[in-house]
């Protein structure tokens, strides 16, 4: 800070005659600052623009929640606002049964545990390989990484179901795990890009040093580079856990029954509760209070788990990502 | 003699083994990439070139040539105009995406009271954004922005461009919240990238006297043009990709229809992907000019 208040002095030296004194000088530095973002005005500025923004990510996940807590009669009645009357748990229990909660709990939780955990070892593998080790055709390999990343789902998706059938994977976790372990998992192009960035910014000297001791290529890999890459691991499996959690278009064809995640029990379940309401409401029932409440509590039960994880893992994850290969 | 030729199979023995190293590391995704991506996408596409009929035992080709892609552009003209406002609107909100995650990150970059919370719900669009529980909250309308219907922007913007450049201005204010509920992956990136540069360039910058104003187009936003770059690339990526897009939504109801079939709608995909490839090549290319040609980072 020193150089800067010398700096300053000397500045207010040649402009003395229009130097204010001490005190004022001393106010505006506080308010305005020397940067753009020392001063209290801009910093609270920045506070405003931000809350208005957040208000507006959070206030989806607020109705979300008030809605699910209403009973009936405070849904329908507009004088209700965002807090319930009396807060009634019907809703969450019609979703609890509705969900099927344990059984598709646990068949998401399988999909994206065993999904992520596959994809961090094959996407670093891969990331290693094409940062760090030589072989012909290793920008061919990373340009047809690329490649997998713009494909459309759509393009593959029914010569994959051809092929899980022939194998007989439909319905089994298999259809996401065994891609995932072969690196080819939801958005892995996006983990291997990741892994690669991470890999190359590492010093060379690293690997010279350990290859002089005589360590082999996967003592190597697997004793300094991955513990070394573990901030990116973090991202990367916080990043394919919560993608797995949240997958919908792949699971509606290849788990449509036997083991079925929870993102598809929410669309069953919403088929049953806008099938009810057609009977008695007929058109609209997009709005309709009675399919509201459970189908909301439904939503909240679904998206708790990843959001208890990404509390808790909240800290690490920002600072993985500032400080890993999420960089250019 | 002899012993040359010893050395030069020592040699490529050697150059074999570390080259074999590699080939073993990359093993697991060369075996995905055959079985889970080239051969779906070739197989894909041989159907577009085919009439497929699905009958008891698998599926009958019959090849046509290009007749599907041209049935879909000349004879059914439904598929070519929503090609063309579909892109259309994603040109708009391409650009939006992206200058609202650089605004966002830039301010999140700064130093406030409360910058952690904050930090922490600018993530949650990366938790959510995914889900078809993010569809559900748009379905209820809590994902609407709550002046628009108060002040009645439509008529406001209907008032003062009229036609069919107010049409896109509504139509993209309607999805203002799929912009702030799509750039959460991109606030993440531009965050990152934001720690690339070096303050100590800020420092010089401003001991010679430039104003905040500048140092942002001279120093921060030349640093940041590669991750302008990357970004764009994700986000047309994940908007072209997004299972729920209705572009998509036709080529999957084509599919199991009896007078197009597979075949047909295999060909409507690939069109389709032919133009998103377009569309990242130009944001590449721009990106590579922008950077000095080729002179910048990457």
């Amino acid at each position: 800070m020193k150089p800067e208040r010398t700096a300053r002095r000397l500045e207010g030296l040649r402009t003395a005659g229009r130097m204010p004194n001490r005190m004022a000088l001393q106010l505006k530095r506080l308010a305005i600052g020397q940067n753009v973002n020392d001063g209290w005005i801009a910093k609270i500025v920045i506070l405003l623009v931000l809350t208005v923004i957040a208000f507006l990510y959070v206030r989806p996940i607020i109705d979300m929640i008030s809605t699910s807590l209403k009973s009936l009669e405070d849904l329908i009645d507009p004088v209700v606002g965002v807090i319930p009357r009396h807060v009634d748990p019907q809703n969450f229990i019609d979703a609890w049964n509705g969900l099927v909660y344990p059984q598709s709990f646990a068949s998401t939780l399988t999909i994206a545990l065993f999904g992520s955990a596959f994809q961090v070892f094959s996407c670093a593998i891969t990331g290693y390989a094409l940062a760090r080790l030589q072989f012909p055709g290793k920008n061919v390999f990373f340009f047809l990484t690329i490649v997998t990343f713009l494909v459309p789902p759509q393009i593959t998706i029914v010569p994959l179901y051809m092929i899980y059938q022939q194998l007989g994977w439909l319905h089994t976790p298999f259809v996401f795990l065994v891609p995932a372990l072969l690196g080819q998992g939801l958005r892995g192009a996006l983990f291997v890009i990741i892994f690669r960035q991470f890999f190359l910014s590492q010093p060379k000297a690293l690997e010279e040093a350990a290859r002089m001791d005589g360590a082999s290529a996967f003592r190597l890999f697997f004793r300094i580079m991955l513990p070394l890459a573990s901030a990116s691991c973090l991202v990367v499996f916080l990043f394919s856990f919560i993608w797995y959690w949240n997958m919908y278009y792949e699971a509606t064809l290849f788990l449509s029954k036997g083991f079925t995640p929870l993102s598809i029990r929410l669309s069953a379940l919403e088929m049953q509760l806008i099938g009810n309401q057609s009977l008695t409401f007929g058109a609209d029932a997009g709005k309709d209070p009675i399919a509201e409440g459970p189908k909301m509590a439904a939503a909240f039960l679904i998206i708790l788990p990843p959001l208890i994880v990404y509390m808790i893992a909240q800290r690490w994850f920002t600072e993985g990502i500032e400080r890993s290969g999420m960089v250019e | 003699m002899n012993s040359s030729v010893e050395k030069r199979k020592a040699y490529l023995l050697f150059r074999w083994k570390t080259y074999g190293v590699g080939y073993l590391f990359m093993l697991p995704w060369i075996v995905g990439f055959l079985s889970f991506v080239l051969f779906p996408v070739g197989w894909s596409l041989y159907n577009s070139f085919n009439k497929v009929s699905i009958t008891s035992d698998g599926f009958q080709y019959h090849w046509v040539g290009f007749e599907n892609y041209y049935r879909m552009l000349f004879e059914n003209n439904e598929y070519p105009i929503l090609l063309i406002t579909y892109f259309q609107e994603m040109l708009l909100m391409i650009p939006l995406i992206l200058i609202f995650a650089f605004f966002v990150a830039l301010l999140l970059n700064q130093k406030f009271p409360a910058r952690g919370f904050m930090r922490t719900v600018f993530f949650l669009p990366v938790i959510f954004a995914t889900g078809q529980v993010l569809m559900e909250l748009f379905r209820q309308g809590s994902g609407e922005l709550p002046f628009m219907e108060q002040y009645r922007v439509e008529d406001v913007v209907d008032l003062y461009f009229g036609g069919s450049v107010a049409e896109a201005i509504v139509s993209v204010l309607s999805k203002a919240v799929i912009i702030l509920w799509y750039s959460g992956v991109q606030i993440l990136i531009f965050l990152a990238g934001f720690q690339t540069i070096s303050r100590t360039l800020y420092e010089a910058i401003r001991v010679d006297g430039a104003s905040p104003w500048e140092s942002f187009w001279k120093i921060t936003y030349p640093a940041m043009i590669p991750f302008i770059g990357l970004n764009a690339v994700y986000t047309i990526v994940d908007l072209f990709t997004y299972p729920f897009n209705p572009v998509l939504k036709v080529v999957q109801d084509n599919m199991f229809k009896a007078t197009t079939g597979y075949g047909y709608a295999s060909a409507m995909a690939w069109l389709y992907f032919g133009l998103v490839l377009v569309c990242i090549g130009a944001a590449l290319g721009l990106t590579y000019r922008a950077s000095g040609m080729g002179g910048g980072r990457r």
